[in-house]
């Protein structure tokens, strides 16, 4: 492996990082194609047997960068009550495997996420962990997300909601 | 000398008749919205003779398809048999009461339990003991150690429901004048509704009460909860835009919203649905549901004591569509609850349609929903502002009553409304809220001394 590579992705995550739990969203926006694919399915229980335990078919997020602006405007309007006043948030993103990086101008990046949330006077931090599947794509010379696929590791999940970007 | 708090008095006739007497006044007492004792007496007293939904006919499509549902904490096991039949057991082994089937959904034939191997068959009966003979010897009649029913199963228009009260009314008389309107989107298309996926769960810090009224009866809270939307130019800016229709109180404390467009706003006949689909609806609807149908903009309402439903006009992209979202607000105490959300849209609609209105469903209600997520905030606020000693107050010495007048005395049912139940003109009122809690009171005096 590229080292190199390694730690130019790395760095590219943790980057992506900062910029959504310091909300600034619009730039987070700016890492994203405009063909992006953000999905989210559903995490199920199933016997082993019974093979995958990720459901396709249903699925938490489901958008395309224009719906993804439009969750951003949301997010500035005086009246998104989930996230205002805002909630402190923490992306904790690590083993980070570059999958396929066959191509120059394209990656499939794998990485695991420790998401947590602090709201109000809450002691508690809310939490949810999984795993995100990403295709990275160089345009004009910078790596940008052309899709990714989160898959929380919980079956119900333990936060109030999704007002996050994961 | 014993000392008695505020909290000490005794639950009893005497504070049932002063909820009961508040109540006729439009006031509900803060403290039970989150009262531990009062929590162990809906469990008892309410959600043990109840019918609770368990999902939907379209869940369980093939002989030994399974899902796995609670009633509050008795874990579920639904099951499609070899002869279609839809049986429901508790979801514990008859030996050692081991939690049998721990799966969210599949297929099988039988369910083994992991403990000491007795195995069930799709009809519940034991079939496999482990060294049967040679331990338990001839005596033992494995007719008497079948999985236990759900002393109730009953189904309507492909909802599955289960009661544990083996004398409960049948589930056709409970729902009562609610069938009507349900009818409307469960009986509009041939072949009726189905459920994409399985039902989203999440945790939400709230009191299942509170979650009831909110899909039951308070289109009131849509302007100021979903104002981004407003602002955003998605939902219209005059404060009464979801109070136009009619909000209706039905028996058992059910409840339904039947929302219209502003006046002088544009129609969209049949929530936006394609014409092609139109001749269906004309078909399977009566002349009276297909007239409110036409007009209508959003069904919302609940089924006591925690199934609510919804069926709007929402959106992604620019584009509107109509679907439907049920709920089950199952209570994990009297401050938390697991909401169950199902997607379902009609079987008989176009293909593009379905795939456009789940996306619709998803950037609006479920957990990441543009809409839904405000309200989660709400709830969870409700609850964390009604634990304190002022809140919890049951000789009500700190005023701690919410307010639940609205309408009362000045609005009057509308009796040339063409369905069941106690219609009101306009869906700002708390005719429902009433509904509800005069349902809960009656079913909670039950149990009390």
């Amino acid at each position: 492996m590229n080292a190199e590579l390694q730690y130019e992705i790395s760095r590219f995550y943790y980057q992506e990082a900062y910029l959504l739990d310091s909300r600034k969203f619009e730039e987070w926006l700016e890492l994203l194609t405009d063909d992006i694919r953000y999905r989210m399915p559903m995490r199920i229980t199933r016997e082993n047997k019974d093979g995958s335990n990720i459901l396709e078919d249903m699925s938490y997020f489901e958008e395309s960068k224009k719906s993804l602006t439009t969750r951003v405007k949301r997010l500035r309007t005086t009246s998104a009550w989930a996230e205002d006043p805002a909630p402190r948030t923490r992306h904790l993103v690590t083993n980070i495997v570059i999958e396929d990086g066959s191509t120059e101008d394209s990656l499939v990046v794998r990485s695991s996420f420790l998401f947590l949330r602090s709201r109000a006077g809450d002691s508690e931090m809310e939490q949810l962990c999984g795993e995100r599947l990403d295709v990275l794509r160089k345009v004009n010379n910078q790596w940008k997300i052309a899709a990714r696929k989160i898959i929380p590791d919980q079956a119900v999940l333990g936060v109030m909601n999704l007002s996050m970007f994961l | 000398m014993k000392v008695k708090s505020r909290f000490d008095r005794t639950f009893d006739r005497e504070l049932l008749q002063e909820i009961k007497e508040k109540l006729d006044q439009g006031l509900l007492p803060q403290w039970l919205q989150t009262d531990p004792d009062i929590y162990e007496l809906e469990v008892k007293h309410i959600f043990s003779r109840t019918w609770q939904f368990l999902g939907h006919e379209s869940e369980l499509k093939q002989p030994g398809d399974y899902v796995t549902r609670w009633m509050v904490n008795d874990p579920v096991l639904l099951v499609k048999t070899n002869s279609g039949e839809i049986k429901a057991f508790l979801n514990s082994c008859t030996h050692r009461g081991t939690h049998l089937c721990t799966a969210d959904f599949g297929n099988k034939k039988t369910f083994t339990c992991p403990f000491h191997g007795w195995s069930f068959n799709l009809d519940g009966k034991l079939i496999g003991i482990v060294a049967g003979n040679k331990v338990y010897g001839e005596a033992m009649d494995k007719e008497e150690w079948s999985l236990r029913p759900i002393p109730r199963v009953e189904v309507y228009e492909g909802l599955i429901f289960g009661n544990l009260d083996p004398q409960a009314m049948p589930l056709q008389e409970y729902l009562g004048g609610l069938k009507w309107y349900w009818d409307i989107f469960l009986k509009r298309s041939d072949g009726g509704m189905e459920v994409r996926g399985m039902p989203q769960r999440w945790i939400v810090n709230t009191n299942w009460k509170c979650t009831l009224e909110n899909f039951g009866g308070d289109p009131y809270h849509v302007p100021s909860v979903h104002k981004s939307t407003v602002e955003m130019g998605i939902s219209p800016s005059d404060p009464l835009y979801s109070s136009y229709g009619h909000q209706v109180v039905l028996e058992h404390g059910h409840c339904v919203n039947v929302n219209v467009a502003s006046p002088g706003a544009k129609q969209t006949p049949y929530q936006g649905l394609p014409e092609e689909m139109w001749p269906m609806f004309e078909r399977n609807l009566t002349k009276e549901q297909l007239e409110i149908f036409y007009k209508t903009t959003v069904i919302v309402g609940s089924c006591f004591p925690n199934l609510s439903f919804h069926c709007p006009i929402h959106g992604s992209e620019g584009h509107l569509h109509n679907y439907l979202t049920l709920r089950v607000w199952r209570p994990l105490g009297p401050e938390k609850i697991e909401i169950w959300s199902w997607f379902l849209i009609d079987k008989a609609a176009p293909e593009e349609l379905k795939e456009n209105a789940y996306k619709g469903y998803i950037s609006s209600f479920g957990p990441s929903g543009t809409l839904e997520m405000d309200d989660t905030e709400i709830w969870a606020r409700v609850v964390q502002a009604s634990k304190g000693t002022m809140a919890r107050d049951r000789h009500l010495s700190y005023n701690n009553l919410y307010n639940y007048m609205m309408g009362m005395g000045k609005v009057e049912p509308d009796t040339s409304w063409p369905g069941p139940g106690t219609a009101y003109p306009t869906c700002y009122v708390d005719f429902a809220f009433r509904g509800i809690h005069k349902y809960w009171l009656e079913l909670l005096s039950q149990g009390v001394e």
